[in-house]
This record gives structure tokens, sequence and C-alpha cells, in this order.
């Protein structure tokens, strides 16, 4: 076996990293749409209010239920055939839509979950005392909600992350992408790609120290 | 008097300057970046066979072009919906590929090749291989084409795991057959006494696939007339030489 090649490494680093923030812009706009989608989905299904119950009931499933490299190509590239109108659309744009629709659909399971698992009792004594629907979701349930939902929320941002490495499809020249590229050049996969994995990994582990500290905020009405 | 002025200066500068208006006119080209040597990246630079053809053609038509990387199964798409105006990755015309889209001329030719030790003079074609031994690699589409020849009884097949151009260096077999541009680059990088015997049988052309609308066509010509012009002052083969050590530009 060859030893790795520690200096083409090196040179390597400075050059992905100049893509890192592409993909975390990427990963972080698409979370904060897909939270703020998420949580208006939920909300729809667990009030059952009618029709928009239905319609959000198709698109989980629709979303949930198929991949997101098909979604991608089928918003990207399939919908411009209808529609030419769509090529206005940028690789980015696109990206950024097809991980919030794709995300979304199941980060409104996972918020769903925390909000039917706020015990009724709560939900009655708030509208014993005369809240209304939505005072009692702003300030009964959801504040109850989000200490439940977080870890799993902070699992879809980790996956979204790495999710963004499909961009390159769509002709976005993100962190995997620029490293497939080095790599053709240069032909040392494994330094490459370890370069990019390490990245990957520092930025969730980084991540993952934020939701400790979340975790612990959001857990100081129950420690005692 | 001024708006005389101004719509003059207009008039004169898109009467005076196509170039001018040219260089307004962008082409967007798609390629893979991960191509070995025709695309790829070294250091964040796009290198390359295809860029540097890509470059003289912008050149010659006086366009400014715009690389677009993408990964392969994204060039199409982004053909097709009209986001980049050509791709540069090696595209072989195909008759399915010929439904969808009009191609330039052909600007790169491959195919399968005899390779020979250096200073074999008794095998110069593919028709040369009558009772000589030929290596082959295992499961290659080589041994197919070899043996729908209509003398393939006549030839020795033999199939390799690897080191067919070792072996055929060594001269325990006459020669080997391999894609042209990759028995190329062989010669080129390896210390091995070989040399290309004859033109390439079973030609496959490459060629820029563009959309088959007004303004696809248009550029298919303007990308015709300046593929001409870099092949007849030399630049096509100057820049394959560079990459290749060969001219893959002509047939």
């Amino acid at each position: 076996m060859d030893v790795l090649n520690v200096e083409y490494m090196l040179g390597l680093v400075p050059v992905l990293l100049g893509y890192l923030p592409l993909t975390l812009q990427l990963a972080g706009v698409a979370m904060v749409m897909a939270l703020i989608l998420a949580c208006v989905f939920a909300v729809v299904r667990v009030l059952g209010i009618p029709v928009l119950n239905q319609l959000t009931i198709v698109f989980i499933s629709f979303f949930r239920g198929t991949p997101l490299l098909v979604q991608l190509f089928l918003f990207y590239y399939g919908l411009p055939q209808l529609f030419s109108v769509l090529t206005v659309i940028d690789g980015v744009t696109a990206t950024i839509m097809g991980l919030t629709l794709h995300f979304s659909a199941y980060m409104a399971e996972s918020i769903r979950a925390a909000i039917i698992g706020v015990d009724r009792s709560q939900t009655e004594a708030a509208l014993s005392i005369g809240m209304t629907n939505s005072q009692l979701m702003r300030r009964i349930i959801l504040p109850q909600a989000t200490r439940v939902a977080l870890p799993t929320l902070m699992n879809y941002f980790i996956d979204m992350i790495k999710a963004t490495s499909l961009a390159f499809t769509l002709g976005v020249t993100e962190l995997m992408g620029a490293t497939q590229k080095e790599a053709s050049g240069s032909f040392l996969y494994f330094e490459a790609f370890i370069v990019a994995a390490v990245m990957y990994w520092i930025v969730v582990e980084i991540l993952s120290q934020l939701q400790k500290y979340l975790e612990i905020r959001l857990n100081k009405a129950y420690s005692r | 008097m001024k708006f005389w002025l101004i719509n003059t200066l207009m008039v004169l500068s898109l009467i005076v300057s196509p170039q001018l208006l040219a260089q307004e006119n962008p082409m967007k080209v798609g390629m893979s970046g991960q191509y070995f040597p025709f695309t790829f990246v070294e250091q964040d630079e796009l290198k390359g066979f295809e860029v540097d053809i890509m470059n003289a053609l912008g050149k010659e038509m006086g366009r400014e072009i715009i690389f677009q990387t993408a990964n392969f199964s994204g060039l199409f798409g982004l053909l097709g919906t009209g986001r980049i105006d050509t791709v540069a990755n090696q595209i072989t015309i195909t008759e399915e590929r010929q439904q969808a889209y009009i191609f330039s001329e052909p600007y790169v030719y491959d195919g399968a090749q005899v390779v020979v030790k250096q200073g074999n003079t008794e095998v110069q074609s593919v028709e040369d291989l009558k009772g000589k031994t030929v290596a082959v690699n295992l499961g290659s589409n080589f041994e197919t084409l070899l043996r729908e020849l209509p003398y393939a009884d006549q030839i020795n097949i033999k199939t390799y795991e690897s080191n067919i151009e070792r072996d055929t260096a060594l001269g325990r077999v006459d020669a080997f057959v391999m894609d042209r541009i990759s028995a190329s680059q062989i010669i080129k990088d390896k210390p091995l006494p070989l040399a290309l015997a004859g033109k390439a049988f079973s030609q496959i052309t490459n060629a820029y696939p563009f959309q088959d609308t007004e303004t696809g066509r248009a550029l298919r010509d303007e990308v015709n007339q300046a593929l001409r012009t870099l092949r007849e002052n030399g630049t096509l083969a100057s820049i394959s030489e560079k990459w290749f050590g060969t001219d893959i530009t002509q047939p």
C-alpha cells in the first residue's frame, strides 16, 4: 500500500473549505424554511382543519414516499419541460426548495408526535380557564413540544447537511462536488474524500454540542 | 438633440461591433469535471482537453465561455432545460441522442485500436491480425468486436485480467486491442516500446450536442465554423498533442 499523500491533503484543505459556506448555506436556509413549514403542517394535522388536513396528508405522503434525488430531478429538470418559465430557478434555489419540501414532510410528523405527546389534561386545563386555540398552542403546547421534538429535529438538520451532497447533480458545486472534481484530477480518492468526510464530521459535531446546550436550557423547568 | 446622438451611437455600436455583441452573449458549456484528462479540477482550477478546446472555440467565435460543472447524470437535464448551451464531455454521437439533440461536427474520433510492439511491421491494420495472437481485456467490448470480424476464426484471441500492454511489449502476443484514446495515453505515460498499428476500426465520434431550436441550430453552425478554422490552423491538433501525445481530433 502506498503511503498517504499528506501534502496533497493539506493542500486540499483550504480549497475545500472554500465550498463549506455554500454547503452550510444550503442546509441552513432550508432548515429554517422547513421548520416553519413543518410547524404549519403539524398544527394543521393536529387540529384536523378540513381540506388543509387532507392536502397536508397527500403532501407528506409524496415527499416522504419518494427519494430526494428523484424530487430534485423532477423539479429542476422535469417541471421546466412543462412550464418553460421555471428555468429561471437556479440550482442553489432548486436545491434549497427540494431540501425544504422533502425534510418538512419528515419534520411535520415528528413535531406532530411531540404535540400529541403533551398530556391531554393540559389542553383541558387551558381551555377550562378560557384560552383560545391559538393561545393554547403558543403558550402551553408548543413550548413543551419543542423540548420533545428538539433531538429529532436536530437529527433531520444533520441529515440535511449531508443531503446537500446531491446538489452537484443540479450543477451546484458544494463541498462534495468540489471534492469529486479534485479527486478525479489527482486520482487520490482516499485522500480527497477523507478530507471532506472530516469536514462534514466536524460541522455535525459542533451542531451536536449546540444540541446539548439547547437541551439543558429547555430542561431547566424540569430539573430540580 | 441628445436623443439623436444617443440613438445614432447605439445603432452604430450594433453595426460596427458584432464582436462586441457576441461578447455579451456568452456560451454556457456543461461538463462533469470528473473525466481525466478531458475535464478535471486541480487546486480549484478547471483543466483538461475539453476546457482547452472550448476556450479556443470561444476565442475564435468571440464569445465568452462559461463552464458549468455538474454530475454527468445532470448534464443532459441542464441542456434539455436550456440552462446550458452545450455539453463538452466526450459525448458520443448515438442514434438515440440524435433524436433529441442536434450535434456539431465531431472533434474527437475514437474507436478500437490495434497496438503492437514498436518496430513490428507485420501488423499495420486490423486485417493483418489474421493468424496472430491478440490480447484483449476480459469482458471488454473489444473481444466482441474481434469475434465479429469475418476472419475471427483465424485470430487467436487471448483474454487477460490486466497487463495486456506489458505482454505485447514483451512479445508474448503480437498485439492488443483497446480504445484508441486509452491506448494513446498508455503509450505516452508508460515507458513501454509500443506503437499504434493503423487507424482505429469500428469508429465512434464525439461531438457537441445542442438543442434542436433556432438558437441551438445557429449556435451549432457557429461552433462548426470555428471548429473548421481551428482544425485547419492546427489548433485542435496541438491541443490534442499536449494532452495525449497524438492527434485524436482526426479520423
